[in-house]
């Protein structure tokens, strides 16, 4: 394992793989400093420029976008006060009174060594656990692949915030998306509504790529005003020297709680689709509880920084770990990088690490290098990251949906995909204006193929049902479906039992 | 009883998975797979119907959220994805430079009205730097080639 991590390492060195890995790190720093713009905007942005890439350029330039977008929110989070990821809302709350006090360099410099450190723990899991979990996945058969799909689409589900029927029902929308077209086992057309481009299937990147973009601009266009306040608060002079020795005495000094932050972090992003702001949360609300001096948190305590940025870029090992063994998407970002890979003809899965050894350990390597090109940049451009907050949206939105249009364009040289951004475009934002999350629908989209497959091959080989819960596996990841959903049910009524006394009435 | 926001998204799915449940039933079965083609979209649509018809139950049943005071600009929302949609609509025709020109300008000053001549400028400029910088970092390149118009061959 560390002679392929070794050589993965040398050979990432080259300037082929570098280039593209540094620039992807500056985009997603660039990208997550961006209040407004997330790691998924910024990603899908890069997607097309990594089309005539070989697969480890292009991989390597999304793994900077991922490990840099996480790090990139911290900058304004700190320095303005608002968040440019979800993922550096936690690290607001004690970032930016740090830095109102006079301590701006500290902060930041105590949100980016967090975060490279927290990282760096996030990929010792990530390298260590990927082989392991991936030889496990191995065993699995039609009918445990079927009940690890459907557990990762019920805890999705269950775990979106607005309501549990809904995230059931946006997951089922995603799955329904797959049965349009053909049929996986016979290519039997069905359902084409006779549209003609239906009749081939729908990809799902165009899918993904139109949710996610339409809906996050046009609720920006929907909203308007903030710009020039951020604008304004961009123009003050900051003075950003500290002592990077104090600094990194003040997070190494605490190792148990940064790798308990980390853990935190990778766990998160282990389990589908939950993303960094929850573990930065989960991470910031664990800091105040084991610290002795709980009080001090939002005025500017150095704990909860730490806590935030070292869980949120942990998670990005998490996430990768989840889409490395298993071939499941942790967020929108790993579902580009496995759209990336499918265009490459790359087949991501169990069987992907030992099938792809070069290509996983490269990808290992970029995660490893990123952190450290982080760093880099921030040292270099963090106060030129607070001018980027003046990029007027009115020429942003257009660039960024003619970068969409052209990836879509790119997957098949055809108008078809480009139709399809649009149509579901329209029915990602109708589906936010609704209240519908976005994150089940997606997954389902990506796995519902997978999921029929797997339950056509299991009824094909045996034709009893009971398989599903007699088989040890399979059994274990129905129940635990089964527990994820009554626990999401519980989490539900709790949170609504303790709204409705500050509910008026009417 | 009326209905809010959920009941009517659940009204639209309920009536779309209906819909297409009715459609599975003249899938013709096919003599390899014991299941046939219309076996797991079945499954997939029973399902969101009952989730759908349950929404529309419990949004009947429940308490009704009060309106919020925001009030987003739809109009706004709806002019650009109109916009968007006459450039997916030109690109064929137009071709990706002429489209690609013409829609990030639209966009842009509908998005920031220019008030003076300088403003057409900043307009056309970002326009013709987007639509070059787009071309010849893709087709020339990254050797992605883009829509080509079938009235400009362009």
């Amino acid at each position: 394992m560390y002679e392929l991590l070794g050589a993965a390492l040398a050979n990432l060195m080259q300037v082929k793989y570098l280039l593209p890995l540094a620039l992807g790190t500056l985009a997603g720093v660039a990208g997550g400093a961006l209040p407004g713009v997330t790691i998924t905007m910024t990603i899908i942005v890069v997607l097309p420029f990594t089309f005539g890439l070989d697969p480890l350029q292009g991989l390597a330039a999304m793994t900077g976008v991922y490990v840099g977008g996480s790090a990139g929110g911290l900058v304004t989070a700190t320095l303005l006060g608002l968040p440019g990821t979800p993922s550096a809302i936690a690290t607001t709350f004690d970032g930016h009174p740090m830095a109102k006090k006079g301590e701006p360099g500290r902060a930041l410099w105590l949100g980016i060594w967090a975060s490279f450190f927290g990282g760096l723990l996030g990929g010792v899991f990530l390298i260590g656990a990927t082989g392991p979990l991936a030889a496990f996945a191995l065993q699995f058969g039609p009918w445990e692949f079927f009940s690890l799909f459907v557990l990762a689409l019920s805890m999705v589900a269950g775990l979106a915030e607005a309501s549990l029927l809904k995230g059931l029902l946006s997951g089922c929308l995603g799955l329904i998306v797959t049965v349009l077209g053909t049929d996986p086992v016979m290519g039997q057309d069905r359902l084409t509504l006779g549209i003609p481009f239906v009749r081939g299937g729908i990809d799902f990147l165009p899918v993904l790529i139109g949710v996610f973009a339409f809906s996050q601009i046009m609720g920006e266009i929907e909203r308007r005003g903030a710009e020039t306040r951020v604008a304004a608060a961009a123009d003050r002079v900051v003075h950003l020297a500290v002592s990077h020795a104090k600094v990194l005495w003040e997070i190494l000094s605490r190792p148990f709680q940064l790798a308990w932050y980390a853990f935190i972090g990778v766990l998160i992003g282990v389990l589908p689709a939950i993303g960094g702001s929850a573990a930065s949360m989960m991470a910031y609300d664990q800091a105040k509880k084991l610290s002795r001096h709980p009080q001090r948190f939002g005025t500017g305590t150095p704990e909860g920084i730490i806590a935030s940025e070292s869980s949120n870029n942990a998670n990005v090992g998490g996430s990768l770990v989840t889409i490395m063994a298993f071939g499941i998407p942790g967020d929108a970002v790993t579902a580009v990088m496995l759209g990336a890979l499918t265009i490459h003809g790359i087949q991501s899965g169990p069987l992907f690490i030992s099938q792809n050894a070069q290509l996983a350990y490269g990808i290992f390597a970029a995660y490893l290098v990123a952190h450290v090109l982080m760093v880099l940049i921030m040292a270099l451009g963090a106060r030129w990251m607070l001018r980027i907050v003046t990029v007027p949206r009115a020429a942003l939105f257009p660039v960024v949906l003619v970068l969409c249009t052209i990836g879509a364009y790119a997957l098949s040289n055809t108008m078809t995909n480009v139709y399809v951004l649009l149509a579901f475009g329209v029915l990602g934002y109708a589906m936010v204006k609704g209240g519908f999350p976005l994150a089940p629908f997606i997954l389902g989209v990506i796995l519902g193929d997978q999921i029929e497959v797997n339950l056509i091959r299991s009824v094909m080989t045996d034709a009893d049902p009971w398989l599903f819960l007699t088989r040890p596996i399979s059994g274990g990841l129905l129940a635990a479906s089964v527990a994820s959903m009554a626990f999401a049910i519980w989490q539900h009524r709790r949170a609504r039992g303790k709204a409705s006394p500050a509910e008026p009435e009417f | 009883m009326k209905l809010s926001k959920d009941g009517w998204g659940g009204l639209a799915v309920l009536a779309a998975s209906l819909l297409l449940f009715g459609l599975t039933l003249g899938l013709k079965p096919s003599p390899l797979v014991p299941i046939g083609p219309g076996f797991y979209p079945r499954i997939v649509l029973g399902i969101t119907a009952i989730l759908a018809a349950a929404l529309i139950a419990f949004d009947l049943a429940g308490r009704k959220k009060p309106p919020s005071a925001e009030k987003p600009a739809y109009g706004a929302v709806v002019l650009h994805f109109a916009v968007f949609g006459v450039y997916v609509a030109a690109l064929p025709w137009l071709g990706f430079r002429i489209a690609t020109f013409a829609y990030v300008a639209a966009t842009n000053a509908l998005l920031d009205v220019p008030r003076a001549p300088r403003g057409w400028l900043r307009v056309a400029l970002l326009a013709l730097a987007t639509t070059l910088a787009t071309y010849f970092v893709f087709e020339r390149y990254l050797l992605v080639l883009l829509p080509r118009g079938r009235w400009t061959d362009f």
